[in-house]
């Protein structure tokens, strides 16, 4: 179903016109590298400030209110040029590895993160100013800082679609 | 002048071992990648309180106390990481706008961000001003923005 989906999508007159210009997937490709840059460096310094590994001195919710504008903007951007990747080569990323691994570990990050501010959030006022925060955060914190990671190195290995499992191979998506 | 250098480095072993392996050089640019994400936040964190936004319950000068580890053993992991990346292709490299393009910014870059902010952080607040700081903030965010795009582009259009 999932593999009509994508056929269907590429069939579509401006998924070919994005796929055939000059340097529309270029322009697209470059804007999500620097708006990686962007949101991976601030929620990078808001995971390591609840693990404890930095801006220890300063309060939980004054670097989530310091860094956060900012870091919604370049995950705006890097929502759009992503979802504008996939949708002007839909049959490029389906049948990818990496393309896969990489979505489900945003999946992680984005429970994960619902997860802390559904509940260990709620009682921030308690641990505000604490240079460590409690375990549940810090947990928190590292979980989001691996899953960013390999959300990176799954990003960059989408271009190396042939370095893969052989029983992914073996799935014959790309025929 | 410098393409006899660019050609001694695409002939060296190193080069050839980075080219010919399979693993090595994804591994080499996921840490790469991973190290652009911290040095950009690590640039961004200071230049957004020099704009008078992110962490301004903090000095300029403490902020950039606290930040300057990551920012510079990010950039020395950058220098590691990119070496390889460079020597391995080095020719196309040399060939390439946008790689000198990415050398340029990264000069001025650095001399913005390890020299002129840390300049402006170690005076008083207010010392510059309102509107310096500001300039200053924007410029290293343009500077490190065009490295990224230049870095990018390398690849793409080159």
């Amino acid at each position: 179903m999932l593999r009509e989906l994508f056929e269907w999508v590429e069939a579509f007159p401006s998924s070919l016109s994005l796929r055939e210009s000059l340097n529309g997937y270029v322009y697209c490709l470059t804007a999500h590298v620097a708006s990686m840059g962007l949101v991976a460096g601030l929620i990078g310094f808001w995971d390591m400030r609840l693990a404890g590994l930095a801006l220890r001195g300063i309060r939980v919710t004054k670097v989530q209110s310091g860094l956060f504008p900012l870091m919604f903007v370049g995950l705006g951007i890097n929502a759009i040029t992503g979802i504008l990747m996939v949708y002007a080569q839909p049959m490029r990323y389906y049948p990818n590895f990496w393309f896969w691994m990489k979505m489900g570990m945003l999946v992680v990050v984005a429970v994960n993160a619902a997860y802390f501010h559904m509940n260990i959030e709620k009682s921030v006022d308690k641990w505000d100013s604490d240079p460590i925060a409690p375990l549940q955060a810090r947990v928190a914190g590292y979980v989001s800082l691996a899953f960013w990671f390999g959300i990176i190195a799954t990003g960059r290995m989408v271009a190396y679609s042939g370095l893969v499992p052989q029983w992914w191979l073996d799935l014959g998506l790309g025929s | 002048m410098l393409q006899p250098f660019f050609e001694w480095m695409q002939g060296l072993r190193f080069s050839a071992f980075f080219l010919e392996s399979v693993w090595p050089t994804p591994i080499v640019q996921v840490i790469h990648l991973s190290t652009v994400a911290l040095f950009i936040g690590s640039v961004l964190v200071v230049d957004l309180r020099l704009l008078g936004r992110g962490l301004i319950d903090q000095s300029i000068s403490e902020l950039t106390r606290k930040v300057q580890p990551f920012l510079l053993w990010s950039f020395v992991v950058l220098v590691l990481t990119g070496i390889p990346q460079m020597s391995s292709t080095a020719l196309k490299q040399y060939y390439s706008p946008f790689f000198w393009w990415k050398m340029g910014m990264v000069f001025f870059g650095l001399i913005v961000t390890f020299g002129v902010r840390r300049y402006i952080a170690s005076k008083e607040e207010g010392y510059f001003g309102l509107v310096w700081p500001k300039v200053i903030g924007l410029t290293s965010i343009a500077l490190w923005t065009s490295v990224t795009i230049g870095a990018r582009l390398i690849g793409l259009l080159s």
